[in-house]
């Protein structure tokens, strides 16, 4: 749950001249000279007094992105080797009495971080499966498939979008401790977390429109070769649908790894817990430098995670969610 | 050959996706079962979250002792800690621990909503049952009558001070505050001589109420009336507590900046050696050991200071062992069997509590930390006696208060609307604690308004 | 006769073909039944009952919404996160819109630009609030503190005074959250015919005239979904206020949904659901207003 604006990215298959659509949108105007224009033109960035004015500009820019963006990580990764007290009484300073590599072993061993490590990273994969199985196999039967009813079906998908998640905050936990016809008790099971995580409509959204876009005319080939419903899923649409795969995959794993409301609620064992959940807990009865190494190796891995598909994530576009 | 791996990946992630689902039949299936093997098996209160392995070791060690005894019954200690916030979700989930310790404030809430059992007839059994202080069953009794737990330990509050912050500040740490006017110029002393908190007060989650409702207690006020029909939390003793807070906060800046605290955090500040005095019951020793591994040298333990109002007393309570309402008869049965063993009967038999003593010393966990009778005087006396020998927290740090607390007249918390009543009071200290020009009376009065239309 | 024979063979295909619509669509019918559907139309049905979890529920009729009507807190409630959202609208709105114009026109090395804003979105919110915690630290040793003690200011009481403390929360909410919205204004701004730009140029517009005329009218419609989308989002702020402060200091940061979840789970005479369910329904239909009005603008903007 974002507070400000979520980041909806957009996924469009690679246009084909020919087939396409109006998609100008998403496409740069290239110019003749292959370059993309921009706010000033050439011949401003020539003149001196612009040259210097960018350079200030975009300089101060990068410098405040450095310092307000990178600035608190980099600092919290000093911190977590850093002696309590020095963190305290210096907090600016760097390492003045040396510094405490033993802060990570303690958070990772001694609080048990490892456990809520891989408790997170279960409930990150699980959760990944069930939204990629939810969205694709609803996004193929939305978009190719189109039974009967399946825009209204659509419709009630994308309702949901607009029911906020905490609202549901309630009677989701109460069905969740007593899941209707099989009686099962989700609370406390990773599943209780997986499931609920899959009701994406945002997902099943962007796969469909995905989907949608796909060239039409090697679907219906397919089908006039005798092609069904599962080959045809199976061995044309899948294989081609791999960009909106990863951008689907980023947007959940990370989802879930930044998830706090839901399993904090569903998932009161401790040893259970995710990352998110368990922190808030340990940080009070912790000193504070091994709280500051468990931060740090918390946000670690989805900042790798980030850094690595770094593509998919800044990919912009706000199409999905707009015109879903 | 590129093509090939993309699509391989592609089925992959498809493929896990469906693993995984159709797995879920199998892990909800195997349900676990509580009476395998004609065993009853109970899930017991363990130890809280952040305590150290010595802690979780003892814990086990008395329940494998616990199991040789009775092996009939199979006992599982699990992290749990008291929270209001999780519990009633817990309850409907099933995922409470048979038998957890509750505050005494809690208890007749609890009974009355059916959320925890009636064990009536296994208290009954134990050789104790009629040697109970009456005061301190009654905590454990509903309204009804009936007793849904047993009340294993009792606390009065303290005043806990940093030693080593007194002798920093150019203070005695062997003679602790007195009077509160002494309270206010230590903290000063400790505020200007080392720059920390010198005194500092819990004021979020409902410690706000509850300590703000010891502090009237010592200056002589109370917060309800004895039935709890009449709210008086307008009364002067707390005007004058709150008008020495905010002195003490805004005049002396002897609090610190800091003043977001409850339970467990101001713990960890005053173990860190962040804060010089605090109030907390006198039993959290224990805790500042075992989760926050305090400097025993830096400890120590006063009487908190009373005015001179014949009404003036120190805020007792306490924690009742309950059983969750779920539970079967035949786990009711064993819960209580299990408190018995692990939490009570040390405190009336003298062996026991040397028994006890043995596993906590062989575990090096904290013995002696001053408690309150839960059955008589003389009791008490022999209990304490016989562990002597094993005493292991420093008493001589202490004597402030094991000599003065027999004095003080011990006050209960406000019997009707405990908690909600500390939810309101929890305010006010946050606005006289972060708003210089607060207005403690009219606040007061707006405070008062609340609790009564929830007295009714 | 003959076509019909023809098919015979393809009977089982067929069969598939009328299966396998339903069998692709099970999994989503089933997660959005049980996790999202359901839900819903219990939450209207568990708003006008009482229940404490043991003994079964009671219809109560409407005296959940009542109740809820009735706490004092409501109003707090409400206020607090209209302020909220006002103070996100003046500090967190303008910050992604500038970076992103900004942003567009640099040339060199754009990627570690967007990277860099990008980066703290990925941290967990609960990470970056327990960090952020550590740096509002109202001793003149904090963190900001001691930053502002170089510039001759402060010390600043952050979270521990009743008017500086939802400023702060939407502070950090808006160091967490600017970086989606930058990439989502960076990826509008790519389509910016480049024909007006010569245009403007042609008129002899400064940069700043360009910006104005051209860069910021071709964003407006975009403009206006970010920010219809961020009253809606913080309209259910939650996390910050409960882990930064708890709603204090004197329920200066007491929101909507933080009430709710009090309701049901931080309740101590236990889960009051049905006022929970009341409320999240108020709420969800002052959203639902709002989501109207998302939707024109989003078919205006889309046509």
């Amino acid at each position: 749950m974002s507070t400000l604006v979520q980041h909806t990215p957009d996924v469009q298959p690679e246009p084909e001249p020919e087939l396409s659509g109006p998609l100008p949108r998403r496409r740069r105007r290239r110019r003749a000279a292959g370059e993309t224009r921009t706010i000033t033109s050439a011949f401003e960035r020539r003149r001196p007094g612009v040259r210097i004015g960018r350079t200030i500009v975009n300089g101060g820019l990068l410098v405040f992105l450095l310092i307000a963006c990178l600035g608190p990580i980099l600092w919290l990764a000093k911190s977590a080797i850093t002696p309590t007290q020095d963190t305290l009484r210096y907090p600016l300073a760097l390492w003045p009495h040396g510094t405490d590599w033993e802060n990570l072993r303690t958070a990772w061993v001694e609080i048990d971080l490892k456990l809520y490590f891989w408790n997170t990273v279960v409930i990150a994969i699980g959760s990944w499966a069930v939204q990629m199985l939810v969205a694709v196999t609803g996004g193929y039967a939305l978009a190719i498939l189109r039974p009967r009813g399946s825009r209204i079906l659509y419709g009630l998908v994308l309702a949901t979008m607009f029911v906020p998640a905490v609202v549901l905050l309630v009677p989701l936990y109460l069905t969740v401790l007593d899941l209707p016809f099989t009686h099962w008790n989700l609370v406390n099971t990773y599943w209780g977390a997986f499931l609920p995580a899959g009701a994406s409509a945002f997902n099943v959204a962007l796969v469909k429109r995905f989907f949608d876009n796909l060239p039409r005319e090697v679907i219906d080939a397919a089908r006039v070769d005798g092609c069904g419903d599962f080959r045809l899923f199976w061995h044309i649409v899948l294989p081609m649908s791999r960009p909106v795969l990863g951008v689907v995959s980023v947007f959940a794993v990370l989802a879930a790894w930044k998830d706090f409301v839901w399993p904090l609620v569903v998932l009161p064992d401790p040893a259970k817990q995710p990352l998110s959940v368990r922190l808030p807990r340990l940080a009070a009865v912790t000193e504070l430098d091994v709280v500051l190494a468990a931060l740090l190796i918390s946000c670690a891995l989805p900042i790798a995670f980030f850094l690595v598909f770094q593509r998919l994530f800044l990919r912009g576009g706000l199409e999905g969610a707009v015109k879903g | 050959m590129r093509n090939h791996r993309r699509r391989g990946l592609t089925a992959l992630a498809t493929i896990a996706s469906l693993a995984s689902v159709s797995l879920l039949a199998a892990a909800c299936g195997s349900d676990e079962d509580t009476k395998s093997d004609g065993k009853t098996t109970i899930t017991v209160e363990g130890w809280r979250p952040g305590d150290e392995q010595g802690t979780i070791d003892a814990v086990k060690k008395q329940a494998d002792a616990f199991m040789k005894d009775h092996p009939d019954i199979v006992v599982k200690p699990i992290e749990w800690e008291w929270n209001a916030e999780t519990f009633s979700t817990q309850l409907a989930g099933n995922q409470l621990p048979t038998t957890f310790r509750v505050p005494f404030t809690d208890t007749k809430g609890l009974a009355e909503r059916q959320q925890i059992a009636d064990v009536t007839q296994y208290v009954n059994e134990l050789p104790y049952a009629e040697d109970f202080n009456p005061s301190v069953l009654a905590a454990a009794q509903g309204t009804d009558g009936k007793i849904y737990g047993l009340p294993t330990d009792v606390y009065g509050v303290g005043l806990h001070y940093n030693r080593d912050l007194f002798e920093q500040a150019g203070l005695d740490p062997d003679s602790p505050p007195t009077t509160w006017d002494e309270v206010r110029s230590d903290a000063q002393a400790i505020a200007d001589k080392t720059g920390k908190a010198g005194y500092a007060q819990m004021s979020t989650n409902n410690t706000g109420g509850w300590m703000l409702t010891t502090l009237t207690y010592a200056l002589g006020g109370r917060m309800e009336s004895d039935d709890g029909a009449t709210a008086t939390i307008d009364n002067d003793a707390t005007a004058q507590g709150l008008q020495m807070l905010h002195d003490m906060r805004w005049t002396d800046e002897s609090m610190g900046k800091n003043t977001n605290y409850e339970w467990a955090p101001i713990n960890e500040a005053f173990a860190a050696g962040k804060v010089g005095m605090y109030m907390s019951g006198s039993d959290v020793y224990n805790a500042l050991v075992t989760t926050n591994q305090v400097d025993p040298d830096s400890y120590g333990l006063a009487v908190l200071p009373l005015s001179d109002s014949p009404d003036a007393g120190i805020l007792g309570g306490g924690s009742v062992a309950a059983v969750s309402a779920k539970a079967t008869p035949a786990e009711q049965e064993a819960a209580v069997q299990w408190n018995d063993f692990y939490r009570e009967a040390k405190n009336y038999d003298p062996d026991r509590a040397v028994a006890d003593a043995e596993v906590l010393k062989a575990s090096d966990q904290p013995i002696g930390t001053p408690t309150l009778p839960i059955f008589d005087e003389t009791t008490w006396q022999s209990v304490q006696d016989a562990i002597k020998p094993y005493v292991n927290v420093p008493l001589d740090q202490m004597t402030s208060f094991t000599d003065g607390v027999f004095d003080q007249t011990l006050v209960p918390e406000p019997p009707a609307h405990t908690q909600e009543v500390y939810g309101i009071l929890d305010s006010v200290v946050q606005k006289v604690l972060t708003d210089e020009n607060a207005d403690i009376d009219s606040l007061l009065s707006d405070a008062n308004d609340q609790a009564q239309a929830l007295l009714g | 006769m003959t076509a019909l024979l023809a098919r015979l063979p393809r009977l089982p295909e067929r069969l598939g073909r009328s299966l396998g619509p339903l069998v692709f669509l099970l999994p989503m019918l089933l997660v959005f039944g049980l996790f999202s559907w359901w839900p819903i139309v219990r939450s209207f049905v568990m708003s006008v009952q009482q229940t404490n979890m043991v003994t079964p529920a009671t219809y109560v009729g409407l005296d959940n919404f009542r109740a809820v009507l009735d706490d004092p807190l409501l109003t707090t409630a409400v206020q607090n996160t209209a302020w909220f959202a006002v103070l996100a609208l003046v500090i967190g709105y303008p910050v992604p819109l500038i970076l992103a114009v900004v942003m567009s026109d640099v040339r060199r090395a754009r990627g570690l630009y967007s990277l860099l804003a990008y980066l703290p979105v990925v941290v967990p919110p609960a990470v970056a609030v327990l960090l952020w915690r550590f740096f509002y630290d109202a001793e003149p040793t904090g963190v900001f503190n001691t930053i502002l003690g170089w510039f001759g200011l402060g010390p600043v009481p952050w979270l521990e005074d009743a008017s500086w403390a939802m400023p702060s929360l939407v502070l950090e909410a808006t160091w967490a959250a600017a970086g989606g919205t930058v990439i989502i204004y960076l990826a509008a701004l790519v389509s910016v015919p480049p024909e007006l730009y010569d245009a403007a140029e042609a008129d002899g517009a400064g940069i700043l005239a360009k910006v104005w005329h051209v860069t910021l009218p071709h964003l407006r419609s975009i403009m206006l979904i970010t920010l219809i989308l961020q009253i809606i989002g913080t309209s259910q702020v939650f996390l910050e206020p409960y882990l930064f402060t708890d709603g204090g200091p004197d329920n200066a940061t007491l929101t909507v949904l933080l009430l709710v979840y009090n309701y049901a789970f931080a309740n101590t005479t236990g889960g009051d659901y049905g006022k929970a369910t009341a409320l999240s329904l108020m709420l969800a239909a002052a959203l639902a207003l709002m989501s109207v009005v998302y939707f024109r603008v989003t078919r205006s903007w889309s046509e």
